[in-house]
């Protein structure tokens, strides 16, 4: 998870680039869409595209992780919550995903890897019923398709901010882009467009704390500036009656449901782990992107931080990664930092197109349409990636109009994923829980999520509560509902 | 749960990190090795979790 505090603002219009940077920018999308297409020769069939033929090694998988991770909000809003929060803002890269990563690693990914399934639906259908696997395809897919909506137009955003380009542009030429690698590389070429996206975010990020302390004399002055200064931006948790961030919300939504429902059970983060080349590396790939997420916060809380302590004149905290780009880096190294932001919002979309065309050719369309022909999927799912990318285009100009939506979508997210997660958790633990109670706890529990959302609770503690109500409607009605034959040695995690 | 003292933050932390750590080394070595190529150290990724959870630990230790 990453942060939520929105995004860049209009009033930073006047950051136009040099133009060494718009030639390194040119040069970075000409290389993003040829290595694309250089890695399509080696797609023959579905498995190729969906699973890039199972033939990804961990580190590659593990960079990818951190690049679809990384988002639009992850960029420009932690610098931003930074600034006005602290360190506290880092939260979402500690305990709201560390513990989650590991338990990923060493429970979830053996289980998804044993059962050879494609997708996390795949895996909810074998375990419970056809009827979840639809259900909980169709969620995640609506999901998606909005969340690309308003990553595209982060991107067309951001685009106008530097480069003065109006938003229909800024969304055509970043939907042309990410289409032409992903629609005919599939995953490897998403994978390794990403990987290369993180190397060039970590540059950028390592360029920016270089820089950058040294423009504020150094790394002991920094540090004294921010405990004399600014101690309470120091403090990893915020008060309880926080209004966004209250510890207990934290701790109890963000750490134990939404965390482990993303990095457990979202689709687009697992993919690639399911197109690895043996279980091992599929573990692996989550210890390696922990790692790397425990030093995300360097790049991306930081420059909030520096914001603070060089006290920029910025009239929004979503201002400050935009103002340390122009005050601190150089020209050819504002193009790079510029790069850093858009590739961070392209390895979302990319991946996010990737697995939602899975979902629907495989988990929607395979089971409603029974006699689907499986040796068409590769088809289909090339045309599905284009619809669903086309649909994310037509959302896209919307969502400035309609104010908070991003928020909206995560708080809409927040409805279904402490069910989500209580079938995930019970499912794979326990051979108790049913296939009937699985579909009812799915439904009432994102019913009673909308009744307390509706009663105004935070959306931290709407995660927890309808997660422990899911779990416990889970497990009573179990005892009620029939019980399959069905052999599920391969789908519960043992111990021993 | 508007005056719970924001110490008390950090300790949930400690206890939930503590009780990972707990889990992780019930997972039998087998399972975390699966299929890899070999069975040196370094494949033992309970090991590695481990290193991450003191890094954790370490982090919520200094930003109190």
């Amino acid at each position: 998870m990453t942060g939520t505090s929105g995004t860049l603002h209009k009033k930073s219009r006047s950051l136009l680039l040099h133009p060494l940077d718009l030639t390194i920018i040119v040069a970075y999308m000409i290389t993003i869409v040829v290595v694309g297409l250089v890695l399509s020769r080696k797609v023959h069939d579905a498995h190729d595209f969906f699973l890039a033929g199972r033939s990804l090694t961990w580190w590659i998988i593990g960079l990818s992780i951190i690049g679809t991770n990384v988002s639009a909000e992850g960029y420009v809003g932690a610098a931003g919550g930074a600034y006005k929060n602290g360190i506290a803002q880092a939260n979402f890269e500690w305990i709201g995903a560390i513990p989650a990563m590991i338990l990923a690693s060493l429970v979830f990914i053996p289980l998804y890897w044993r059962s050879g399934v494609y997708s996390i639906p795949e895996y909810l259908g074998l375990r419970y019923n056809q009827t979840v696997r639809v259900t909980a395809a169709l969620i995640a897919s609506v999901f998606s398709v909005f969340t690309i909506g308003v990553a595209l137009w982060a991107i067309a955003l951001t685009l106008e901010t530097y480069l003065n380009w109006p938003i229909w542009a800024g969304i055509l030429v970043t939907g042309t882009v990410v289409g032409l690698y992903s629609t005919a590389g599939g995953l490897r070429a998403v994978a390794f467009t990403d990987a290369l996206q993180v190397v060039i975010m970590f540059a950028g990020g390592v360029f920016i704390g270089w820089l950058g302390i040294s423009k504020a004399g150094g790394l002991d002055a920094f540090a004294t500036a921010l405990t004399t200064d600014h101690p309470d931006h120091l403090s990893a948790y915020l008060a309880s009656d926080h209004g966004e961030f209250p510890w207990p919300g934290v701790l109890l939504g963000l750490g134990i449901v939404l965390s482990p429902a993303y990095w457990c059970g979202g689709q687009a983060i697992l993919q690639r782990t399911l197109g690895a080349r043996s279980q091992w590396d599929a573990s692996a790939s989550m210890i390696f992107a922990a790692f790397a997420k425990t030093f995300v916060p360097l790049l991306i809380v930081f420059p909030g931080l520096l914001a603070l302590v060089m006290m920029a004149d910025i009239e929004y905290p979503d201002m400050a990664l935009p103002w340390v780009i122009k005050n601190v880096l150089p020209p050819g190294l504002s193009g790079l930092m510029f790069i850093a932001i858009i590739a961070a919002l392209q390895s979302s979309i990319d991946s996010g197109i990737n697995s939602t065309s899975l979902m629907v050719t495989r988990d929607i369309r395979r089971v409603i349409f029974k006699n689907a022909n499986p040796d068409s999927d590769l088809k289909v799912g090339r045309w599905t990636t284009v619809v669903v990318l086309l649909g994310g285009m037509l959302f896209a100009p919307f969502i400035g109009e309609l104010g908070g939506i991003y928020f909206l979508v995560q708080t809409l997210l927040s409805l279904f994923q402490g069910p989500m997660l209580a079938l995930l958790v019970l499912g794979a633990f326990s051979r108790h829980p049913t296939a009937n109670a699985g579909l009812i706890t799915l439904l009432s529990g994102v019913a009673v999520a909308a009744c307390l959302m509706w009663y105004g609770l935070n959306m931290l503690y709407v995660a927890f509560g309808t997660f422990c109500y899911s779990v416990v409607l889970l497990w009573c009605a179990s005892y009620f509902t029939a019980r399959s034959d069905q052999d599920l040695s391969k789908l519960v995690f043992r111990y021993g | 749960m508007a005056d719970l003292p924001v110490w008390w933050a950090n300790v949930a932390t400690v206890v939930l990190f503590v009780l990972l750590a707990a889990l992780v080394m019930l997972i039998p070595k087998a399972t975390v090795i699966g299929d890899a190529p070999d069975r040196r150290w370094f494949r033992d990724l309970r090991w590695w979790a481990l290193l991450l959870i003191a890094i954790q630990l370490c982090i919520y230790a200094i930003f109190t």
